[in-house]
């Protein structure tokens, strides 16, 4: 039995068809950013129950996530996909928004509920109302470092989960820009903010995904695994929403395989890894928010090695 | 009667915006809010605002509403203490955690749910109201009909922004500005003051408002983007939303010169009482308000675009090493 977790996540049924699963413990299902993703799972609720028997067929954890930013028009379709997610025997329910958590307090009381990076927990007070209301396990807001991570664990009695790769979220918009661009482009919506589109100036550069923001740079903490496990924390996250399943599936081998090292008591990195990871970032890597310093920064050995392509 | 809340950036700017007709003053305790520093109030000045406001018949809010660090919460509810001593009326707050624990503190204190909160629905309504919430500032990309069904089949006090900028990402769910820059640095009382962060620090370097160049991973798609991001000026709206009954319209802007914010109250008092002037609710002629608005917007305008090139500017510069 595994002593971690290490999961990720996958808009909708064609890319979870595509994608090997096997680095992972578990997946969330679903987009958080746009209704109007490609036939998003959290939209098309055939779609949505065939992809958490998939899931679970492959011995995974089904996780459902809902939107980070619903307005009153989402909730009777937010209300459908968390009725099809209990009735299709979901493991979890993510939730983004503290409308949403309330939906699943009142009407899903057992159902474990994960709170989302969106949903602002920064501090263990609020950790600790968030577990009145149901919440199993947090993803804290992607602001707050791993020293003030652990603060909130050691005191709100919840596990948190931890991006340990991948775009961070940097912000949801109720308004794609995409859209305004599209006629002049030969592919539209919802094909358009599948693309690796990035807005850049000098070095500074976010992935942009229509209604969503992502930083340009992959979070990476191949370095800090054994770091992670000495903090307390075992659930990680390999951000994949917007990548392609050979990503999903070469990153998380990955981290599979680093994580087990690291859970034995081996935190080297293995050298050779780090060839497959440049090829999957566009602008480099960084850490986040995770050691108190700018999102775009890295801090690791190979800080001199990761110059923005 | 609505509710006219102006901001204060300084104690200048709380006499001056309770001269001119403002019901309510918000001012933001140095540190602690959604703006930086500069347009915030140090312990003796929040105190000095209380009398200023309470005088001139108006009521006071203190902003405390960062995301702030799990360990300050104590620090937090020991100047709670002296806030509420002092007469403050209510509390403008954002993180979950903290506005349960002042709520347990001070049963009796009003709490406003910030902007940074993003409240977009009812069922959040419904959970804020929960843990102690009796007011909520509606997000700016909200719908008339969706503050019309709030108000409906809530029972909540609504503050409508009238004079705020409409960001391309929603308010308290964004954090591209400290992803370009975050500068760590305490004040002389030891709070982070989380320089790039408009959540926990209130600093924005708006780099949002950069001009991007937009890439299909290495080829040039369009040389120029602009996310949107539109202030407004609420005119039209102004009769519906008094109509609508919502308790508060609220002015930002505790960054502007004290002229520009006086003259911003002065307006919205006499177009407020001149809405309500008419027991019949007769509308008014809004055409002789638009060109005067038009002025006053220009001005704001050319502030607000001076302040972006400084912020950009600043965004670029790097973070010194923490000592």
């Amino acid at each position: 039995m595994s002593t971690f977790e290490l999961n990720t996540t996958i808009s909708n049924l064609r890319s979870l068809r595509e994608s090997d699963l096997r680095a992972y413990d578990a997946v969330y299902l679903g987009n958080i950013y746009c209704r109007i993703f490609e036939d998003n799972f959290l939209e098309r609720l055939a779609d949505l129950r065939t992809g958490i028997a998939q899931v679970k067929e492959q011995g995974l954890r089904a996780y459902v996530t809902s939107y980070a930013a619903p307005r009153n028009d989402s909730l009777a379709k937010v209300q459908k996909a968390l009725e099809t997610a209990v009735e299709a025997g979901a493991d979890a329910i993510e939730v983004h928004n503290l409308g949403v958590l309330r939906m699943v307090h009142e009407q899903f009381p057992n159902m474990p509920v994960h709170v989302g990076g969106f949903a602002n927990v920064y501090t263990d007070a609020g950790a600790a109302v968030l577990k009145e209301y149901g919440a199993r396990r947090f993803t804290p807001n992607y602001e707050i470092g791993l020293d003030e991570v652990k603060a909130i664990t050691d005191h709100a009695g919840i596990p948190a989960e931890i991006l340990v790769h991948g775009k961070m979220p940097l912000g949801v918009s109720d308004y794609c820009f995409l859209l305004e661009y599209e006629k002049q482009w030969p592919e539209k919506c919802p094909v358009i903010c599948q693309k690796q589109l990035f807005l850049k100036q000098g070095d500074w550069a976010m992935r942009s995904v229509g209604k969503g923001v992502l930083s340009g740079r992959d979070v990476c903490m191949l370095e800090h695994l054994p770091a992670l496990f000495a903090a307390g924390r075992n659930v990680f996250r390999i951000e994949a929403a917007y990548e392609s399943p050979l990503y999903r599936h070469e990153i998380g081998m990955i981290y599979r395989a680093a994580l087990e090292r690291a859970a034995a008591g081996d935190g080297a990195v293995d050298e050779s890894t780090w060839k497959t990871i440049h090829q999957h970032t566009h602008v480099g890597l960084c850490n986040g928010f995770y050691f108190g310093r700018t999102g775009s920064d890295y801090v690791g050995s190979r800080e001199e090695s990761l110059a923005a392509q | 009667m609505i509710e006219l809340l102006a901001p204060a950036g300084n104690l200048e700017m709380v006499r001056a915006v309770v001269e001119n007709g403002a019901n309510a003053v918000y001012v933001g305790a140095r540190g602690w809010s959604r703006r930086r520093d500069a347009y915030e109030l140090a312990d003796e000045q929040l105190h000095e605002a209380v009398g200023i406001a309470h005088r001139g018949g108006a009521k006071i809010r203190v902003a405390i509403n960062t995301n702030m660090q799990s360990g300050e919460i104590p620090a937090l509810l020991e100047k709670m203490e002296k806030y509420v001593a002092w007469g403050f009326d209510g509390a403008i707050m954002t993180d979950v955690g903290a506005i349960a624990q002042v709520h347990r503190r001070f049963p009796n204190l009003v709490i406003h749910a910030s902007i940074g909160a993003n409240i977009l629905n009812n069922e959040d309504v419904k959970f804020y109201r929960s843990i102690g919430v009796t007011q909520v500032v509606a997000d700016t990309k909200l719908t008339l009909n969706e503050l019309a069904s709030r108000k409906v089949s809530l029972d909540v006090g609504i503050e409508i922004l009238i004079h705020a900028n409409k960001c391309y990402t929603y308010l308290g769910k964004c954090w591209m500005s400290p992803y370009a820059r975050l500068e760590r640095t305490a004040d002389d009382f030891g709070k982070d003051l989380f320089r790039g962060s408009p959540n926990r620090g209130g600093l924005d370097y708006r780099t949002c408002l950069e001009k991007w160049e937009l890439f299909d991973d290495q080829v040039l798609l369009e040389p120029e983007i602009a996310l949107k991001n539109d202030a407004f000026f609420y005119l039209d709206d102004i009769p519906k939303l008094i109509r609508l009954g919502v308790h508060c319209l609220k002015i930002q802007g505790r960054e502007y010169p004290v002229p520009l914010v006086a003259q911003i109250v002065r307006f919205y008092r006499e177009l407020i009482d001149a809405c309500s002037a008419d027991p019949a609710g007769r509308p008014i002629d809004l055409a002789p308000w638009r060109s005067r608005l038009e002025a006053i917007q220009a001005e704001r305008d050319a502030k607000r675009a001076n302040m972006t090139l400084v912020l950009l500017n600043e965004a670029r510069q790097p973070v010194l090493p923490r000592a």
